[in-house]
């Protein structure tokens, strides 16, 4: 029969379409002339589509509530900015920073949520001395730092601060399990590592953590059922966006009845919503929380609220709002004509920072943050749910 | 031991839902001739339909998705083998299927936003019954029954019924059933509808599990691929049999052995060729 004969070359063929039409392309909503003068043009990537969506939405939200606030002016000069998916991290965040630096000629890139996506736009950022002001996850792998700055946390920082916390609240062996991507090992892996030195032990078979498939399928049950044998009297885990919502309920539906613990992600922003009572009692470590009593939050808070019908602020858009405060100080002091690698090198001599979670220090050797941690624990409030700070002052790392 | 058999119950209820999806595929292949491309992106508009309609749980809402999802699906299977009547090569209905996948994936996420959403199962099932000592959500006890009650309709109605005789002698040979004053094509748009409707039907009662997300189109099609050329074209128990391997694949072997996981699938897709060439060479008729 004909078809039994052309089956084997058509299903090579179809696969490697399907490989194809896996890579996708990237989106641009919004395109610019080329800057002339002393106005700015500055490149936003953000996730508009995979797992990260949700996240992305909210940092494009923290970006525009800068802009706006400062007369879409950074140090004084007018910015223009060019939008740009990072997808899940993979080659569609390779495309959009070859195009906003071909293109788009750049004088700065900000965003990204997802550390892989660090890894593929860090080498030719640096290559093109364009800074990159990252707001998202910051990778362990990276080489080269000199044109890379991140807003938002070392992804190591989180298991860091939590470590030793655990190590006090919970009576035994923990579970610790992530997504298996750079971001989900050096988050699950910064806390192995701090918790094991704080003389905690792991409930993973083997001491090892455990990481999911990424981008994965949203089933966690076979995973759920291996913590449930383990004999772990609490549970570390790492996953954000819409990966964190079904982590979450699956975790309540499957019964797994240990304390939960994680990094901020785990219940922030839309996923908390979406997860509704199944998030009750999760308790995690975090740098931002809408509820942190400053002068600066406050104002931010209430303007973020006008602009975004009544929604809080999240980390996802504190972080990128810090960004614009970052760039702002920064041009401020390189001056009206200065470039993208002027730029740079006026942040390397900022010091330090001020944004909506307070006063850090950019640190001159990570060029990450270093910065205060507090502990929340999601509770029932209203109609619906809330990050409670229990713990304002956990302690102060980073860098 | 427990955790094990609660495991490859979770693997169980993914390869019987995974087993609905690869039949429509496989009948498409076999008896219409047609590469169904798009078939991921009819199990996709499922999910979909089941978010709209019944996101946060309801009966009526997932009984009018289920109807939704089964009127549209076959419709647009039936549809799809009328246009495709003309492309009688399988690269002009490769590219053509693809293309219509695309999109209709793309229309799709325009309307539910390209991220992953979650469907809650209907009043009374969102809950955990206790197994072994496990809770295990009842959904997912539900989708065993459902889809294994629905395979076994299948295999009755294709390998025992007097349509099911007609269905295969048409997959045999078109021209031999014509001579017999049966019209062939309209066996091939009856069996095209089916399996729309089997990819589009199954969505909506899977959505629970798997949700709608970006690139769950395209991971069903490859697995349903997977299943039918590793089960046998046209085979019934092979594909029931290829089904329920990638289930545990997917959920056993990714938890035992992380890392080879995905290697197995293409060792099974492998085996499952080279066990049918060595069957066909040693002059047995291979079904």
């Amino acid at each position: 029969m004909m078809l039994r004969r052309t089956l084997p070359p058509t299903v090579g063929l179809i696969c490697g379409l399907l490989l194809a039409a896996c890579t996708g392309s990237s989106l641009d909503s919004e395109t610019t002339e080329a800057a002339p003068g002393k106005d700015l043009t500055i490149g936003v990537v953000v996730p508009q589509s995979g797992p990260y969506q949700p996240i992305g939405a909210d940092m494009l939200k923290g970006w525009t509530a800068y802009l706006e606030r400062h007369g879409n002016k950074l140090g004084g000069r007018t910015v223009k900015y060019v939008l740009a998916d990072e997808g899940d991290g993979g080659p569609t965040a390779r495309a959009a920073v070859d195009r906003l630096i071909t293109n788009d000629h750049v004088d700065a890139i900000v965003g990204v949520a997802n550390a892989d996506a660090v890894n593929n736009i860090a080498g030719p950022a640096t290559a093109a001395h364009t800074p990159f002001i990252g707001t998202g996850g910051r990778p362990s792998t990276l080489s080269d730092l000199s044109f890379v700055w991140h807003t938002s946390f070392d992804s190591r920082d989180y298991g860091k601060a939590a470590g030793p916390y655990l190590k006090a609240n919970v009576d035994g062996p923990v579970y610790a399990i992530g997504p298996d991507y750079q971001g989900g090992k050096d988050q699950v892996g910064g806390f192995v590592a701090a918790f094991t030195a704080a003389g905690g032990t792991l409930a993973n078979p083997g001491g090892q953590p455990t990481y999911t498939p990424w981008p994965g399928d949203g089933n966690f049950g076979p995973w759920l059922t291996k913590i449930k044998e383990s004999g772990a009297k609490a549970v570390y885990a790492f996953y954000a966006g819409a990966p964190a919502i079904a982590f979450v309920k699956q975790y309540q539906q499957f019964g797994v009845g240990l304390p939960l613990y994680g990094p901020a992600f785990l219940t922030e922003g839309a996923a908390l919503a979406a997860q509704g009572a199944a998030a009750n009692g999760i308790t995690t470590v975090a740098t931002y929380d809408p509820t942190l009593d400053n002068p600066g939050n406050a104002a931010f808070v209430a303007d973020y609220k006008a602009r975004n019908g009544g929604a809080a602020p999240n980390l996802y858009a504190e972080t990128i709002y810090a960004a614009g405060a970052l760039l702002d100080k920064a041009i401020t002091a390189a001056g009206a004509t200065a470039s993208g690698e002027q730029i740079n090198t006026a942040i390397g001599k900022l010091g330090t920072v001020t944004s909506p979670r307070g006063t850090w220090t950019l640190s001159p050797t990570t060029h990450t943050p270093v910065q205060r941690w507090c502990v929340r624990k999601a509770q029932a409030a209203g109609t619906g749910m809330a990050n409670v700070v229990i713990k304002p002052d956990l302690t102060t790392l980073g860098g | 031991m427990a955790d094990e058999l609660i495991i490859a119950l979770d693997g169980l209820a993914l390869g019987l839902l995974l087993y609905c999806v690869a039949t429509g595929l496989s009948l498409a292949l076999g008896v219409a001739g047609v590469f169904q491309l798009s078939h991921g992106a009819f199990f996709l508009a499922g999910t979909c339909m089941a978010w709209w309609l019944a996101e946060s749980g309801s009966w009526l809402g997932f009984f009018a998705a289920l109807a939704a999802g089964l009127v549209s699906g076959g419709v647009a299977g039936g549809g799809l083998a009328v246009l495709l009547r003309p492309l009688t090569n399988h690269l002009d209905q490769v590219l053509a299927t693809i293309g219509i996948g695309l999109v209709l994936v793309d229309l799709l996420t325009t309307g539910h936003g390209a991220q992953p959403r979650s469907v809650q199962a209907p009043p009374g099932l969102d809950r955990s019954v206790v197994l072994l000592g496990h809770a295990y959500p009842t959904y997912r006890l539900v989708v065993i029954v459902v889809a294994a009650a629905l395979a076994v309709l299948l295999y009755l109605t294709v390998e025992a019924s007097r349509a099911g005789a007609l269905v295969r002698a048409v997959a045999a040979d078109a021209g031999y059933v014509a001579t017999l004053g049966v019209e062939p094509r309209r066996a091939q748009l009856l069996v095209m509808a089916a399996g729309g409707a089997l990819a589009t039907g199954t969505g909506v009662l899977g959505a629970p599990i798997l949700g709608p997300a970006p690139g769950l189109d395209s991971s069903v099609l490859t697995l349903s691929l997977i299943i039918v050329v590793a089960g046998g074209l046209g085979s019934m128990r092979g594909s029931l049999a290829a089904a329920l391997l990638v289930g545990q694949i997917q959920t056993t072997a990714a938890v035992a052995w992380p890392l080879a996981a995905p290697f197995l699938l293409l060792v099974l897709l492998v085996v499952g060729l080279v066990w049918r060439a060595r069957r066909t060479t040693a002059g047995i008729r291979v079904t």
